[in-house]
């Protein structure tokens, strides 16, 4: 076969999977190619503009904690920082930031533009090029042929995608960009389960006909809490988002002109995430609900383009105008961009391996929206894997990569991918993650680090300043335990005063900070001045979350065994499931979907009964 | 898949015994045994045969009925042979059946293929094993009401509610910027306390379901020639005991099993504790020693026609930190209140006469008493195994710890892990709730998505 060029690495596809795969993979070394439709669309955000929050700003603290590059670019691009959950524990609080859009896409860009090993290339991948079940590389729409030992998929909504407004529908990967249909044709030509799923976005408003009065202002946090640990501070200047309602007339009219949504037609066959309704949705499921909330989020600092935060939608454009000016301070307002609907293929991603490879074609990964994930942080740190391992496969001395569920929130979501698979959009939740309370966003350099940095990912200067936190952490953990408030301190009845019982005649601070309402701030205060400069507030929090978490992490761990001790029996290689009389013919599916090597493995497949279960159970014990 | 054999009923004579079959094989070793190739049985139809020998003789005749499957116990092709319960005869059926190809079957292994053919569920297993080794009426009883799936279906309110609970608390966690509804902690901590309650009121038959599947073991104590043979031969109504007039007869401690009020008992006669006369008296004496310490109650029986002895004050004095009942005896001779004034602070006291058999029904009731209501019809559902008791006592454990975690008003991720244990050990029982199902109920109960 003739090639035009050869890479080690192509990644197909500019999102946020798709940068991450392709700078990781040439930063270990590979020459990359990353191919996209539009060099200038590269980290675009399709949908609302922001990064992080609960269990997503987990991703990207770890995401960043590996050497990813999503923090850093959030960093310098977020106007709106702040974390969420304060006023609960460490492990479930998480940062989250409003974005400039447009200026994402620059940083993003010249962050690959720097970066050595990276060739940026435009147009479109229409086949790819398999031969004996291993990847030789892709064809071009325009006939260009470029060889690689590794191939990347991440094409976002853009393989087979088709947009719906109202009753009309045409082809295209996201609103006035083409759609890749050939590719997903190759995809089932290889044999690739493929599945359909739809996701949608809210209008785009015009701010200069917004009357701001009528919305509550939602400030940034004063002191902003950036995505990267090697952010020292966030430049951007910060601005507010508002907050604002539906009301019972609106619902009515929607409910009138549900004929017109493509959503209770029947047009629409994917399966939208549940936890992303569009108004739609909200107003029909939840029919007893009087308001529905929104946010007005600003796209950027050089634009007037308002996000319309919790009205996605795919009614006719004409009707989303009527709507939105049913809402008080939206009377006179102007829709820039109509929302829309988005139905797109994915790729069952029990296809894949925990290194995010094919197990049918060797060399060939998946990444993103193609397993069936949404959200840019899901896809960020699947690109971040399967960039790495991509990597590994034509660089001497790598190893395959893979992260375990009880050191990180990518490892919940691989796992849970490639074992369970999905039947909606998945999303990351802290629920997913056993380990949940170990999984802290702020000690997520704690948990990843050291692999960044044994990978080559992790450059001597974050290396160095990751040492000295550790370092920091040790001291506040010492002073913790050491530190001790007594009676006589002049502290002490403001300490009792928060806590609201007796602390007794001497505590240490370590004991103090389990109490619940005793912060970071209060157990500086505490420490005596030649102390204070010893650590930072960072140190200190990490130290107290260590501790605050410990004994429950134990009751966890207990549960958890009790659990593995059933979950390592084994199921015999070649257990025929349709010999298991008990089995309905459905449970006999999923079991061979999944095709589970333990016990375990089956206990956490969707829609298995507990006869099912146990039937299989015993049938597993039976015949080892 | 085999077929396999194995005799269903009791070893030992009896008026039937019953002989299953198991397997594909099963009709075929069937009309071998009644050297019938053509018999076609219709399924759960009653035919009487004879079952011949090798030499073609008939060896006995049997009631058999053919299952067909999946209609029968294990799912698989049954048959079951009714023959005449002599152990002789049942072992040369069961040979012959392995001429024919069947196999001896494992301990369990009928239950575990009506396991694995979905049959029934493991508690429903577990709760088989029961009914097998069940000794009495009311143990029965209590074992077949688990095989129904009792016990999951009385847990059902509970982890309803604590499936509530956690999908409330979950959704303030995760989607703190949807507009949901506050948490209001003291509805929680009221339900949480109200799940406490069914776990708690459950893991509490555990008492007495043990006591209706283990039975209790009851030991007659006394000092030398109280009576304590006579009860014992009262209780177990027949001359089991040799009684004589001279003290000590008793050397050895003799064990019987009865059940009373569908309960059974392990009675005891022990040998008379005393200063001993001679060796074999001494070792029948350390010998009630332990029999006193293994009881779960005891009778200790006083001679009510003579005064009390110091020898009974002291038999008295050893057993007072045990459950025991003190059982004056010779009512029939005289009625002396002075034991009673003496007694009655710290034991309960009943009269009898072993020999008339008076006061009987008053000892057994005071035997019972102690052990709660175990009348299985009456009192519904107990908890017989040890391993249900133990994940309901965990379950309960961990929800108080949790109930207190709340009230002192500890972040909602830590509360959440004493409620994911405790579902994870009702889970145990009743079948995992998997996090899926939990992100199933958020999104359905509140609306979730900017």
């Amino acid at each position: 076969m003739v090639f035009d060029e050869a890479f080690d690495v192509i990644v197909i596809g500019g999102g946020h999977a798709g940068c991450e795969a392709a700078s990781a993979a040439s930063r270990l070394g590979a020459q990359t190619a990353l191919i996209t439709l539009n060099l200038d669309l590269i980290g675009q955000m399709s949908c609302n503009p922001a990064i992080g929050g609960i269990a997503k700003g987990h991703l990207v603290r770890e995401i960043d904690a590996l050497g990813g590059i999503m923090g850093r670019v959030a960093d310098r691009t977020g106007i709106q920082f702040r974390l969420l959950n304060r006023s609960r524990g460490p492990a479930v609080q998480s940062p989250r930031a409003q974005t400039d859009r447009a200026l994402y896409r620059v940083e993003m860009r010249k962050m690959l533009e720097h970066t050595p090993n990276l060739h940026l290339r435009q147009g479109m991948v229409s086949d790819l090029l398999v031969k004996n079940a291993k990847i030789l590389g892709v064809e071009m729409q325009d006939g260009r042929r470029i060889a690689s030992r590794a191939v990347v998929i991440a094409a976002g909504t853009f393989l087979n995608g088709l947009i719906h407004t109202g009753q009309r529908t045409y082809t295209a990967g996201r609103a006035g960009e083409p759609a890749s249909i050939e590719l997903a044709e190759t995809l089932k030509r290889l044999g690739f389960p493929v599945g359909r799923l739809k996701t949608g976005t809210p209008p785009r408003l015009d701010g200069r006909t917004i009357d701001w009065s009528a919305f509550h202002a939602q400030e940034a946090d004063e002191r902003p809490v950036p995505f990267s640990f090697s952010t020292d501070r966030i430049e951007q200047p910060q601005v507010k988002c508002y907050v604002g309602y539906t009301n019972p007339s609106l619902h009515e009219t929607i409910r009138e002109n549900l004929n017109q949504s493509p959503l209770y037609s029947g047009r629409i066959k994917g399966v939208g995430p549940r936890y992303c309704p569009s108004i739609e949705d909200k107003v029909v499921k939840f029919s007893d609900k009087e308001r529905h909330q929104l946010f007005l989020e600003p796209e950027g600092h050089d634009t007037n383009e308002v996000y319309l935060n919790g009205f996605s939608t795919s009614l006719p454009a004409g009707i989303q105008q009527d709507l939105v000016r049913m809402i008080p301070g939206l009377e006179a307002v102007r829709i820039i961009r109509p929302g829309y609907a988005i139905e797109y293929d994915y790729v069952d991603p029990r296809e894949l391996g925990p290194d995010l490879q094919c197990q049918r074609i060797s060399g060939l990964f998946h990444a993103g929206q193609v397993n069936g994930t949404t959200g840019y942080e899901e896809a960020a740190c699947q690109g971040l894997v399967a960039g790495i391992n991509a990597a590994a496969l034509v660089i001497k001395g790598l190893k395959p990569f893979r992260l375990r569920r009880d050191e990180s929130y990518i490892g919940v979501l691989i796992d849970d991918l490639i074992k369970q698979g999905v039947d909606e959009p998945y999303r990351i939740f802290t629920s997913r993650a056993e380990y949940r309370l170990a999984l802290r966003y702020d000690n997520a350099d704690q948990r990843l680090r050291r692999y960044g940095r044994e990978l080559g990912l992790v450059g001597e200067g974050d290396w160095e300043r990751f040492n000295q936190r550790q370092n920091g952490i040790a001291v506040a953990r010492g002073l913790l335990k050491e530190v001790r408030l007594r009676r006589a301190d002049s502290g002490y009845s403001a300490a009792v005063d928060i806590t609201g019982s007796d602390l007794g005649d001497s505590i240490s601070l370590r004991d103090l900070a389990m109490r619940p309402g005793i912060t970071s701030e209060t157990v500086e205060r505490l420490l005596p001045f030649s102390a204070r400069d010893q650590v930072t507030t960072g140190e200190l929090e990490a130290a107290m979350a260590d501790n605050l978490y410990a004994g429950y992490i134990k009751a966890q761990e207990v549960v958890i065994s009790r659990l593995k001790h059933h979950d390592s029996t084994p199921i015999p290689e070649g257990l025929d499931f349709r010999t298991l009389n008990g089995l309905s013919h459905e449970m006999v599916e999923r079991l061979e979907r999944t095709r589970p090597q333990t016990f375990g493995e089956a206990r956490v497949i969707p829609g298995l009964t507990a006869a099912a279960l146990s039937t299989l159970y015993v049938a597993a014990s039976l015949q080892t | 898949m085999d077929t396999i054999v194995a005799i269903a009923t009791t070893p030992g004579r009896s008026a039937i015994g019953v002989i299953r079959l198991s397997g594909p094989e099963s009709l075929k070793i069937l009309r071998g045994l009644i050297g019938d190739d053509l018999f076609a049985p219709e399924p759960n139809h009653v035919y009487l045969k004879q079952v011949v020998r090798e030499s073609g003789e008939p060896l006995d005749s049997a009631l058999v009925t053919y299952f067909e499957k999946p209609r029968s116990f294990t799912g698989e092709e049954m048959i079951e042979l009714s023959c005449h319960g002599s152990p002789v005869i049942l072992r040369r059926v069961l040979d012959l059946t392995q001429n024919f190809g069947a196999r001896l079957a494992e301990p369990g292994e009928f239950t575990l293929r009506a396991c694995k053919n979905g049959k029934m569920n493991l508690s429903q297993a577990e709760a088989i094993r029961d009914l097998i080794n069940a000794q009495t009426d009311a143990a029965a009883a209590q074992a077949a009401r688990q095989l129904k799936g009792e016990l999951a279906v009385a847990l059902q309110p509970a982890k309803e509610i604590l499936i509530k609970i956690i999908v409330r608390l979950e959704s303030a966690l995760e989607f703190v910027e949807d507009d949901l509804p506050r948490i209001q902690s003291e509805q929680i901590e009221k339900d949480l306390a109200q799940v406490v309650v069914i776990v708690e009121g459950l893991a509490r038959t555990y008492a007495t379901g043990r006591t209706l599947r283990e039975g209790l073991k009851v030991a007659i104590v006394g000092r030398p020639n109280v009576g304590k043979s006579s009860l014992f031969n009262r209780l177990v109504r027949m001359n089991r005991a040799i009684v004589t007039e001279i003290a000590g007869t008793t050397r050895d401690s003799i064990s019987e099993s009865i059940s009373i009020g569908g309960i059974p008992i392990s009675i005891t006669d022990t040998a008379g504790i005393r200063v001993a006369n001679d060796s074999i008296e001494e070792i029948g004496i350390e010998r009630t020693h332990q029999v006193i310490a293994d009881a779960d109650l005891l009778v200790v029986v006083i001679d009510g026609s003579t005064s009390l002895s110091d020898e009974d004050l002291a038999i008295i004095a050893q057993t007072i930190r045990s459950r025991h009942v003190v059982a004056i005896n010779k009512c029939d001779l005289v009625r002396n209140s002075e034991f009673e004034n003496r007694l009655k602070l710290s034991s309960q006291v009943v009269h009898l006469s072993a020999l008339t058999g008076e006061g009987l029904d008053g000892l057994i009731a005071a035997i019972l008493a102690p052990f709660g209501e175990v009348d299985s019809e009456a009192v519904g559902l107990l908890i017989t195994d040890c391993r249900h008791y133990d994940l309901l006592r965990r379950t309960q454990a961990t929800l108080e710890k949790s109930v207190d975690l709340l009230s002192r008003s500890a972040s909602e991720e830590i509360v959440l892990v004493g409620l994911h244990n405790a579902l994870q050990f009702l889970g145990e029982i009743t079948g995992e709730t998997t996090t899926d199902y939990i992100l199933g109920e958020i999104f359905s109960t509140f609306c979730i998505g900017k």
